[in-house]
């Protein structure tokens, strides 16, 4: 389809992301550190190979999650030369969905109806959920095996961001930080963003694919612009 | 004149369609002793009820235009303005609620909080109006009021709080229960006017004390006398309570409800005593209005009869006299020989007669005061004019009027009907911001558009009624347009030069898309190769070009043209040479671009209750549309969508069956997008025929 090079040249390739369909994915920092800039950047990797992408977002509006996929798509517009961008910006819009939830209105059961409602009527058969602004302080271990059941039932990929405090500093033995440190097993890729000494973010890349790595693989965010750039 | 202000209620009774709104309203005559019979609603007896002063509104059995009533109840003052609840009336509506100072959520004990009501409240809400909610229909099987004040809490987001019981529900409904005064009420005689009270029967003695202690509870947040006496367990008198809901009330954090049932005539008497109750007057409201000597500053109304006239004409109806313009005073008083200004033309008026209004009858006055709703003849204005008085110059602010969603063709049968649909489209224009007309003087055909079909379909059968111009109903047209896609070049002669005078211009350039803006020139001739004074023919003809393109004869948007090259002759070169020759080079260059056809893409948003989203998406995508998204409330699911404004026709009927009428869905214009090529090529095919044809 032409977007092979954007998909090479994305940074995140060395995660190896989509390669393997059913994987659960956290993503965890502290507040404004750029969660949502790299669930969206997860998105669009997988949009660009192909994959159709829900988008959940809890607390958040329909208009302001649109406005972060076109803010991302301009700044990767403007590093790589697209030939018809407006194919590009109109494909993505086809292949993402935007499911927003108010904070008590979010259950498994309710993204189960409304998942199903885009299957069964043929308007979207998803193949990666991401699920922004989940509230992992007040779950428990059962409602997330719910939602990786569903998830694994209608082979998707899942990834899931999650607030850690400051002053909650209990972590799990493989260094999974509060509040995830009892679910950690769960998630087969986990990302820490921690904030670096010279104003960039450092993907700490804790798990992937249910191995532990050591020493991260030098990936970052730009802070500027909440891009994932390598180092 | 009167009166004191404090025993004055401007009032709207307001909510979905067939909660019984209408009939509520014609009881509340009726014991105010207005009427003196009460006629069913849809005329089983061969008279319509009093309100619906429109043949059609009781042929259709809902109600079109608002009218205002006066009545009064128990030494106060109450004017009603009765407002249709359908979606496509949101205009008579708002203007309601911009006019009064509190309002009854009229709510069907059976359907209960629906679409409509959630578009009213929030209505409500926008325009800070205190409100008492009615639910009504409680002799109809499966009434259940209790879980419509539930809804009023979940889906409206309304602390509402019951002060009455029902004695018996369905067709055992036998009387109410008031937990104020916590006494029985029953309602004896026929038209069920005798109000007898009672004690509480014995078996509701429980529920009724546990009630009454929730709605206490709720209330003493709003009095710390009430609070006090709870704490210290001391008896509490009646108007302590009733202190505490009407400040609740008023602040709008609190809605009481009542029950009853219109059609058994259970329940208005003491509604209409909570309308006096808790129900602002129009000194609890503040209204402010913009100073137009003072560059639009805000200031607040007075309400004081002796500050100069301010009052807002909110509502127009044509009839045999003349003009009838509704207007509510905000300050000062308004006499019969006065002069007032229109703040927004500047112009005089002298008042001529003044009338107070009942539903079709009119009792002739000699003056209102502040706060006040009355009617004028013979002043010209538009809905939404400010008039003052001794030098005042301010205007109320103006209305929020929502963007036409729909628009259709009508053709006049005849020439007859020609003249009269004119004369009707002014004057519905005239009373309805909202509806807009234009004439397409290609295919002279006459293009409505407003808030909705059922909207559109009213107008349409009102001029066939009230004006005999019939017109054929066209099916709507879409506002297409052209632009190009790439940079082509053209370099075009224009000549005739076979004896005598000629004409020669040579034009040369290119034409590109233009990323943002409808048209732009660019002049890059050197030299002279155009002599200066033809380079704005040149300009000139290619801004006719763009009028009509060539694909289906809409118009170009979004084109940059530059010349950079041409050629002249001493003696034939003229403007209009140098016009041809653009016309000529764009239409060239034009075919060479890549030229595509786009269409209106609409923003559309469908609410409803969640059971039925996956049906709604499903409608949605069927039409060519892209949902963007899904917000989800918990009762109830909102759908975003980007839809082709060409495949939203009857979309409203589709949805209402498709959800049981309880979704609804607004639309507004987003953007042009490109067409898909199979309706690009039908629609080059249509124009091509027609072209053929003429």
């Amino acid at each position: 389809m032409g977007y092979e090079p954007l998909v090479q040249q994305n940074p995140l390739r060395v995660l190896n992301i989509g390669k393997e369909n059913n994987q659960m994915g956290l993503v965890m920092a502290r507040a404004g550190l750029g969660k949502t800039a790299l669930l969206v950047q997860i998105a669009l990797d997988a949009i660009l190979r192909g994959k159709r992408v829900i988008h959940v977002s809890i607390g958040e509006s329909i208009e302001k999650t649109k406005t972060w996929y076109g803010d991302i798509l301009q700044l990767i517009l403007q590093e790589h030369s697209v030939t018809r961008p407006h194919e590009l910006i109109d494909m993505v819009a086809r292949h993402r969905m935007i499911m927003t939830f108010k904070v008590a209105a979010f259950t498994r059961s309710r993204l189960e109806e409304r998942l199903n409602d885009l299957v069964l009527q043929d308007i979207f058969r998803p193949n990666c959920l991401i699920v922004d602004g989940f509230d992992f302080d007040a779950t428990d271990r059962e409602a997330l095996e719910d939602i990786k059941n569903l998830t694994e039932s209608m082979n998707m990929q899942a990834w899931f961001s999650a607030i850690c405090h400051r002053d909650d500093t209990r972590v799990s033995p493989t260094g999974v930080p509060a509040p995830c440190h009892e679910i950690d097993d769960l998630f087969d890729t986990i990302i820490l963003l921690k904030p670096e000494r010279d104003a960039t973010i450092q993907l700490d890349i804790i798990r992937n694919y249910g191995a532990q790595v050591e020493g991260g693989k030098g990936l970052r965010l730009d802070p500027t612009t909440m891009m994932v750039k390598e180092m | 004149m009167k009166k004191d202000l404090k025993k004055v209620r401007n009032i709207g009774i307001s909510a979905h369609i067939d909660s019984g709104k209408t009939t509520l309203t014609e009881r509340i005559l009726f014991y105010t002793q207005r009427i003196h019979a009460i006629h069913e609603v849809r005329g089983k007896d061969g008279v319509g009820a009093t309100m619906d002063s429109m043949e059609l509104e009781k042929e259709r059995g809902i109600t079109i235009q608002s009218a205002a009533t006066y009545c009064s109840w128990k030494d106060y003052d109450v004017n009603i303005i009765d407002t249709p609840g359908h979606v496509d009336f949101t205009i008579e509506v708002e203007r309601a609620l911009r006019v009064l100072d509190g309002a009854v959520l009229v709510l069907c004990s059976v359907g209960g909080v629906q679409s409509q009501s959630i578009t009213v409240n929030r209505q409500m809400t926008r325009y800070k109006v205190p409100r008492i909610a009615f639910i009504n229909k409680c002799d109809r099987t499966g009434a259940n009021p209790f879980r419509v004040a539930q809804q009023l809490r979940d889906k409206l987001d309304q602390n509402a709080v019951m002060i009455q019981l029902p004695i018996g529900l369905e067709s055992d409904l036998e009387g109410i229960i008031d937990l104020v005064r916590m006494k029985a009420v029953y309602f004896d005689g026929d038209q069920g006017e005798t109000i007898r009270i009672d004690e509480i029967p014995a078996q509701l003695r429980d529920d009724a004390e546990a009630k009454r202690e929730e709605l206490l509870d709720a209330v003493s947040m709003f009095s710390d006398e009430l609070m006090e006496a709870m704490l210290e367990e001391a008896e509490i008198p009646e108007t302590m309570i009733q202190d505490a809901i009407r400040r609740g009330t008023l602040s709008l954090e609190l809605t009481p409800v009542m029950i009853g049932s219109a059609y058994k005539n259970k329940g208005v008497q003491l509604l209409l005593d909570a309308v006096n109750a808790y129900l602002p007057c129009p000194t609890d409201v503040e209204n402010t209005a913009l100073d137009l000597e003072k560059d639009e500053a805000e200031v607040v109304v007075s309400n004081n009869p002796e500050d100069p006239l301010v009052a807002l004409a909110f509502k127009l109806e044509d009839g045999r006299y003349g003009q009838l313009t509704y207007i509510r005073t905000y300050q000062g008083v308004i006499q019969k020989g006065d002069t007032i200004v229109n703040s927004r033309t500047g112009k005089k008026a002298k008042i001529g007669r003044l009338v107070r209004m009942h539903a079709n009858e009119m009792e002739e006055i000699d003056g209102a005061g502040s706060g006040d709703i009355v009617a004028l003849f013979g002043i010209d204005c538009a809905s939404g004019d400010t008039f003052c008085g001794g030098g005042a110059n301010w205007s109320m602010s103006s209305m929020h009027v929502p963007a036409p969603v729909i628009s259709l063709a009508i053709k006049p049968v005849d020439n007859k009907s020609q003249i009269n649909m004119s004369k009707a489209l002014n004057r519905f224009t005239k009373e309805d911001p909202t509806f807009k007309t234009f004439v397409d003087h290609e295919t002279s055909e006459t293009i409505i558009s407003g808030m909705g079909e059922l909207h559109l379909e009213v107008y349409i059968e009102r001029m066939k009624r009230e004006y005999n111009a019939e017109v054929e109903v066209g099916a709507p047209q879409v506002a297409y347009r052209e632009t190009i896609t790439q940079r082509a070049d053209f370099n075009y002669i224009h000549k005739k030069q076979t004896g005598g005078s000629g004409q020669f211009g040579r034009v040369g350039g290119f034409l590109e898309p233009l990323e943002e803006g409808e048209y732009e020139f660019v002049d890059d001739i050197v030299g002279g190769v155009i002599p200066r004074e033809y380079i704005s023919s040149c300009d000139k003809g290619f801004q006719k070009s763009m009028v009509k393109g060539t694909l289906t004869g809409a118009p170009i948007t979004g084109v940059r043209v530059t010349i950079n090259d041409g050629s002249f002759h001493a003696v034939d070169s003229s403007d209009i040479a140098f016009q041809l020759a653009s016309i000529g080079g764009f239409k060239q260059g034009y075919s060479k671009a890549g030229p595509v056809i786009m269409e209106p893409i609409m923003k559309v948003a469908v609410e409803g209750p969640s059971e039925f989203q996956g049906g709604v998406m499903g409608s949605l995508n069927q039409r060519r549309g892209v949902i963007v998204g899904t917000f989800e409330e918990g009762s109830y699911t909102v759908v975003e969508a980007e839809m082709p404004l060409a495949e939203m026709f009857g979309y409203s009927t589709t949805l209402r069956s498709l959800t049981q009428g309880k979704a609804e869905f607004t639309m507004e214009f987003a953007t042009y997008k490109q067409v898909p090529k199979s309706v690009a090529e039908e629609l080059i095919k249509a124009f091509e025929a027609q072209k053929k044809e003429a």
